[in-house]
């Protein structure tokens, strides 16, 4: 079996037990939306500060929202042992590091969709001139984080202080994708350029490559004793 | 055609987890029709040479041969052929019997999924609770969804690791059964247990583990059915 069937078999079974269960779209989805509430009640002054906070809060709110997601979504392996099931199939092991990718970026992306109009809408942005651009910086930053969590999750499984170990070791290693992603949205509302927002991009895709390209590699010997 | 073997040779295993030894260079053979039935006290290497045989772990030092096989050259495929039963019934437990059971037959690849499914679920009477979260399983319903789960795609090697804890009467029963049935279609069998009387039912053999070594090993029948190893004609 092809690594890209494996990944959607175990992404679609994540979808499945999310549809049933609805607990990691609404833990994380009201956790976010708490994150930006109270952050514009605090910090918004007026529109030119808004601009400036806005990308920051955004990506606070998405970034403790993605360990949320990754815990839970590791924790589903661990109940009954199933993780240890998925590994006894014949399915290459990659394929599980891409579906539980799959599946959190997914989870992330149903948060995302309902974050960018309530910030547009507390931050009084007009993100709609800007929304493709808006979209392909949080898809980036989002695909990197993801893809270094996932890999640094499986990490934890065994682990008895997980998320202590998620949450303390994980910011420093998706810290660039998230400066990349603060910065780029950041000069993005103040006016730049598609072309000026181009470096920041690239350093994104960068580093969505390189996860990906470890994940894929590292899964194997990472789940083995 | 899917890969096959009719032995399992585990030669010279060492397991380190840091500095403690796990397994100290362990030797022994598995042949197809025969459950070999490992004992031994907790931290005598049982649990940990099961999972080097169902490659869940890999030796520090020594080797695993499936027939004539490298188990790192055919790793996939060789998972294909083996079904691991643990104390664990390695389910989710948000989704029903059926939908894992599906699961599973699309993991590993089977033909005709549905009728496969429907099969096992009448084989260990899972029908009735099939479509129900396995959440809400007693430990009984769970070990026969795990059954199933674990022998639904024929597998040629069977790792048990403490199925039977926690079981009734009628779950060991119910094991039994299907281990001896499965040994009847030709199964290499390993299974890990402290039940002792559960043991003397269900072994062919019995090897005794102690510091990760060898102690004991004892065979006390030969292979059964079609792999059993033709008597010699008497005189």
């Amino acid at each position: 079996m092809s690594v890209w069937k494996a990944a959607l078999l175990v992404a679609e079974k994540d979808l499945r037990i999310e549809m049933r269960t609805r607990e990691i779209t609404t833990t994380t989805a009201l956790f976010a939306v708490l994150v930006v509430v109270l952050a514009s009640l605090s910090f918004y002054l007026d529109r030119g500060t808004a601009r400036q906070l806005a990308p920051g809060v955004l990506w606070i709110s998405v970034a403790f929202a993605g360990v949320l997601a990754m815990g839970r979504s590791w924790s589903r392996e661990r109940e009954h042992d199933a993780m240890r099931g998925l590994l006894s199939s014949p399915i290459p092991r990659a394929g599980i590091y891409h579906g539980k990718l799959i599946s959190t970026l997914l989870f992330l992306s149903v948060v995302e969709i309902l974050l960018v109009p309530l910030i547009g809408v507390l931050f009084h942005l007009d993100l709609f001139d800007v929304l493709g651009r808006v979209v392909l910086i949080l898809f980036l930053g989002t695909l990197g984080f993801c893809a270094a969590g996932t890999l640094f999750a499986v990490m934890t499984v065994r682990t008895a202080a997980r998320d202590l170990a998620i949450s303390v070791a994980l910011f420093p290693l998706v810290a660039p994708a998230l400066l990349a992603g603060v910065v780029a949205m950041r000069e993005l509302l103040d006016g730049a350029t598609f072309e000026s927002s181009l470096g920041w991009i690239r350093i994104l895709l960068a580093f969505d490559i390189l996860f990906l390209i470890g994940g894929t590699l590292l899964f194997e010997p990472l789940t083995s004793d | 055609m899917a890969l096959d073997f009719e032995s399992v040779e585990a030669v010279k295993l060492v397991k380190l987890f840091g500095a403690t030894r796990a397994l100290g260079g362990v030797s022994l053979r598995f042949e197809a029709g025969q459950i070999t039935v490992i004992e031994g006290h907790n931290g005598s290497g049982k649990s940990t040479l099961v999972s080097i045989l169902g490659q869940l772990a890999q030796p520090t030092r020594g080797e695993v041969i499936y027939g004539k096989l490298h188990r790192r050259r055919h790793a996939a495929a060789l998972r294909a052929r083996m079904g691991i039963l643990a104390h664990a019934p390695m389910l989710y437990p948000d989704l029903t019997a059926r939908e894992n059971l599906l699961f599973y037959a699309r993991l590993f690849d089977l033909p005709n999924r549905t009728s496969v499914v429907d099969a096992q679920c009448e084989r260990f009477q899972i029908g009735r609770f099939a479509d129900r979260p396995v959440r809400t399983y007693s430990r009984g319903q769970l070990q026969r969804v795990a059954l199933a789960r674990a022998l639904m795609h024929e597998p040629r090697l069977l790792l048990l690791d403490e199925p039977s804890t926690g079981l009734d009467v009628l779950g060991v029963e119910r094991l039994e059964k299907a281990i001896l049935e499965e040994r009847d279609r030709g199964v290499i069998g390993v299974l890990v247990t402290h039940d002792s009387d559960f043991a003397d039912r269900v072994a062919d053999r019995r090897v005794r583990l102690e510091r990760g070594r060898v102690i004991e090993n004892e065979d006390s029948s030969p292979p059964v059915g079609p792999y059993a190893t033709p008597a010699s004609p008497t005189p």
